[in-house]
């Protein structure tokens, strides 16, 4: 047994802009709770998910990076309670569908009941609703603790 | 064990229009693969999805209803012979506002393990779901088609 979180939404966007969307921190600021992914997005580079303040949250290392199709990261929640637990892996598939794109999230822990997952889990409907919102209107969605 | 699925989704709308938008047909046919839920939102009454060709793919009845919060719904699929061998499932909608979107979190479950009906119905909910949230925030669907 592992634990595991699967969120898949259907965007009107084509896969090359919601792969900017993922990746450039123009976007990931609007709809991200301001957050920065701070990598160069090449196999084996790092990965940090960085706030506005420059605190870093998450850490890891990118897998795969095929754009506008696939990303794998190697992701640590970097808070005192959740670090213990170690890495995570947290895959985006992006499959075009007619005018629309197919945005599935993987995100999976090897040990059972992962307090990261059960955390992701809550964060990932905000944050990929607030995306599909900014690729389709424009806009973004304001949350608590924002 | 049980199975469950489990889907939230935050949209750019109020409690009361997501709550037109889910229970009338005039919405549900342009986001849900041209469906009508046929039945009259009391407790305790029938409930039916029923597509534009008139077939009747679910059915059920309304267990629970508080209208802009809470929609409890008794739900077997029809058309399968083998989901319909499942019998009925469990699908709970949950409406609270936050801040400037409203939340909509569905729970769709059966108390067998490893539901064929709960894992095609996982299929379907981010479609339908997802075109509720693009109509509601910019007036049109996204006219997904319902997977062959």
């Amino acid at each position: 047994m592992s634990s595991k979180f699967v969120y898949v939404t259907y965007i009107r966007t084509t896969p090359e802009k919601l792969w900017e969307a993922l990746t450039k921190p123009e976007f990931t600021k609007r709809y991200f709770f301001g957050v920065t992914m701070d990598t160069d997005w090449k196999v084996g580079s790092p990965w940090r998910m960085v706030q506005a303040d420059g605190k870093v949250t998450d850490a890891g290392e990118v897998l795969e990076a095929k754009p506008q199709q696939r990303l794998v990261l190697k992701w640590r929640n970097e808070f005192p309670e959740l670090k213990p637990e170690g890495y995570t892996r947290c895959t985006f598939e992006l499959t075009p569908q007619g005018d629309l794109t197919k945005l599935e999230v993987i995100h999976e822990a090897d040990i059972d009941n992962s307090k990261t997952i059960v955390a992701i889990s809550g964060g990932w409907p905000r944050i990929l609703s607030n995306l599909k919102t900014f690729l389709e209107t424009g806009e973004v969605l304001t949350f608590p603790g924002k | 064990m049980a199975s469950r699925f489990v889907y939230v989704t935050y949209i750019r709308t109020t409690p009361q229009k997501l709550w037109q938008a889910l229970t009338r047909p005039e919405f549900t046919r342009q986001y849900w693969f041209g469906v009508t839920l046929d039945t009259t939102w009391k407790k305790g009454a029938p409930w039916q999805m029923v597509f534009e060709d008139g077939t009747v793919t679910d059915a059920g009845e309304i267990v629970e209803i508080k209208p802009r919060e809470c929609l409890v719904i008794k739900w077997r699929h029809e058309l399968s012979p083998e989901l319909k061998a499942e019998g009925f499932t469990r699908c709970t909608f949950e409406i609270a506002k936050e801040r400037s979107a409203t939340r909509l979190t569905i729970t769709h479950e059966s108390p067998r393990n490893n539901s064929k009906t709960i894992a095609a119905v996982a299929g379907g909910w981010p479609m339908i779901l997802s075109g509720l949230k693009t109509l509601l925030e910019t007036g049109s669907p996204l006219g997904l088609r319902l997977p062959s």
